[in-house]
């Protein structure tokens, strides 16, 4: 997985590309919000276009940095869910905790 | 640095969880080799993910001198993943349910739940020597 970062009207999206599967990906996603709510910058998107597939160590991460941003009291954000990713978080009823847009755009808008 | 072992359509990998993206490459290019549709690929190296990612972590505790070995096989428009680890024998009836309110933010314990609402099949087993077996069948034609 590779992730870049760019902040939009006070928004950080994080664009992580490629699979989330664990081993470095846990450290890289989790580590990076951490940085950003520790300068301050608690509204999050994770736009996810260009995410493949993630399991369930993917999912473990998303609720980790939801967590810290609410924590913190911020919000965090999901933009452009693929089909498989969206099936996972139905089946696991993770649907219901995260807050998905159908691009970065709406889910920046909604986040600031 | 510890590599990954392949023998034909079997790898067997040292514990080090950064290991996990070449048992998916692994998984994905015999897939990939028979054609198999993208997202049944996709279903398959999530799941072969999920189980190796246990048997790295939580069975062999990522203790390099233990290994986590996963076999393909392919019969009647069906692969079979065989995927054993070196560990203490997992026992899947302890797993709380991901789905009750109380664990729906927990970080961990929906892995196995994922893989079954994936595959066509799933069993755990104790393995030879102590640790588990897990066998994955999925239809690909």
């Amino acid at each position: 997985m590779k992730l870049n970062s760019r902040e939009q009207d006070g928004v950080v999206v994080l664009e992580p590309k490629g699979k989330i599967m664990g081993g470095p990906d846990a450290t890289a996603l989790k580590e990076s919000i951490r940085d950003y709510v520790n300068a301050n910058k608690k509204k999050v998107v994770i736009d996810l276009a260009e995410v493949d597939w993630m399991n369930s160590t993917g999912l473990g991460i998303m609720i980790s940095c939801l967590k810290t941003v609410k924590e913190a009291g911020g919000d965090l954000k999901l933009a452009n869910v693929t089909d498989k990713i969206k099936s996972l978080l139905t089946i696991t009823k993770l649907v219901t905790v995260f807050d998905s847009y159908d691009s970065a755009e709406e889910a920046v808008n909604a986040a600031k | 640095m510890l590599k990954p072992e392949i023998k034909g359509d079997t790898i067997i990998v040292p514990s080090d969880p950064s290991l996990i993206g070449e048992i998916d490459e692994f998984v994905e290019s015999r897939l990939r080799s028979r054609n198999v549709d993208d997202s049944i690929i996709a279903d398959i190296a999530i799941c072969a993910t999920e189980i190796a990612n246990n048997g790295i972590i939580h069975g062999n505790k990522e203790d390099p001198d233990k290994t986590v070995t996963l076999t393909m096989s392919f019969t009647n428009g069906e692969v079979m993943i065989v995927i054993s680890d070196q560990g203490s024998y997992f026992n899947p009836e302890t797993i709380e349910n991901p789905l009750d309110e109380k664990n729906l933010l927990r970080e961990v314990g929906r892995g196995i739940f994922i893989v079954r609402s994936l595959m066509d099949r799933l069993e755990i087993t104790p393995a030879n020597g102590g640790g588990t077996t897990v066998t994955l069948v999925k239809k690909i034609t």
